[in-house]
């Protein structure tokens, strides 16, 4: 079954059709909350109130982009998190460091390792980062979100999405400076 | 003093956008004139390509169980949301039908407080004795009364139902808050519908 019908009959309430939306972007929209919140269990937390958000408001999706829809429910979802965490600074301490899983069969000893320290230098640049700029670079270089969904997802104009970016990019330039020979 | 921006100042921030081909014809071409001859910008423009390069390189992250929705989870606004946002909705159409119809007298009882006041003069004003014989006059004293009479009636009724119709929309209206703070609570701040636009820095 295509996107469009899936989401069309999970809008009449159907759970089924929900679920295999949830199937088809749960590691994208969880790879976006744990890159914006750099913690694994609060990253598992909101992407679970993400879903249940969508599948409550879906009713107000009305077409164009649903991965850009679903990102910004997402997003907005993290935001909250962040901002919930201003309240309560110390919740930030217990951030458990990124343990990024990736097929070891498919790499050397080597490679695994590189790729292991390259995921946590990005985790750690992209948290340096200004939320606003951080999403807008995820959404771009590691979701491959086009700009103008990239506005849908964050609700910003084109030319604040190309800043953010532009910004954002320049910011991790200097952070992975040491990393750039991994670089494709 | 303001100093004009380098060319390569202002190119800097179309790099990006240049790397993602979202320049336009113009400005694409803008850049690619101005990187030929300028080797620190396209020092800048590789070493972005290889940020990009990075990021993209990045391991994704298997999700750690599956989050699909358990048929027991709260579902969406029950239909009872709808129907009594629209009979909230009917009653103060009805409602403001009624005002309006009665303060332009469409209903032909003429305004409330018009009449009320007519009547209150009425009760005070002392009755001028008719002429004997006076057929018509007779006549014409017995009809007010009788108009008075109706009136008095239509105006009390229309100000009954208007209470009545007033009574019912602060009850559905109470109800309708009430399920959709509810509502509200439930959704926990992070759906869609309670979901704030951002704010935009412009950064």
């Amino acid at each position: 079954m295509q996107e469009g019908e899936l989401v069309e009959r999970a809008k009449r309430g159907d759970l089924d059709c929900f679920n295999q939306l949830v199937e088809a972007y749960q590691r994208r929209v969880y790879n976006l909350c744990l890159r914006m919140l750099s913690n694994p269990h609060d990253a598992e937390d909101t992407t679970q109130a993400a879903f249940i958000s969508a599948f409550r408001g879906l009713g107000k999706f009305r077409g164009g982009s649903f991965r850009a829809w679903l990102f910004r429910i997402a997003a907005n979802a993290c935001r909250d998190e962040l901002r919930l965490r201003l309240r309560r600074p110390a919740a930030s301490l217990d951030a458990i460091p990124l343990d990024l899983e990736v097929d070891r069969r498919a790499l050397s000893p080597e490679d695994y390792a590189a790729s292991q320290e390259l995921g946590r230098a990005i985790g750690a640049a992209l948290a340096a980062l200004p939320a606003d700029q951080r999403l807008a670079v995820i959404l771009r270089d590691i979701m491959g979100l086009e700009y103008a969904e990239i506005g849908q997802a964050t609700a910003s104009s084109l030319g604040t999405v190309k800043s953010r970016i532009s910004r954002g990019r320049e910011r991790l330039r200097d952070l992975l400076r040491g990393y750039m020979e991994l670089s494709p | 003093m303001f100093r004009k921006k380098s060319e390569c100042q202002q190119l800097r921030g179309m790099l990006s956008p240049y790397i993602d081909g979202e320049l336009s014809s113009p400005e694409k071409a803008r850049v690619e004139r101005h990187i030929e001859g300028c080797d620190a910008c396209r020092r800048e423009l590789e070493m972005l390509r290889g940020t990009v390069g990075l990021l993209q390189r990045a391991p994704v992250v298997a999700a750690p169980r599956s989050f699909t929705i358990a048929a027991t989870a709260p579902r969406r606004r029950p239909v009872a949301w709808g129907a009594l946002r629209a009979a909230t909705a009917v009653a103060v159409l009805v409602l403001a039908f009624v005002f309006i119809g009665d303060a332009l007298d469409l209903l032909g009882t003429g305004p409330v407080e018009d009449k009320s006041l007519r009547q209150e003069l009425a009760a005070t004003e002392t009755p001028v004795p008719e002429p004997a014989g006076g057929l018509l006059g007779e006549g014409d004293a017995n009809g007010d009364d009788v108009l008075a009479a109706e009136d008095g009636a239509g105006t009390r009724s229309l100000r009954n139902v208007e209470l009545g119709l007033a009574g019912v929309v602060v009850v559905l209206g109470g109800a309708t808050a009430v399920v959709w703070l509810r509502l509200r609570r439930e959704q926990g701040g992070a759906a869609e519908a309670t979901v704030e636009e951002r704010r935009d820095t412009g950064r």
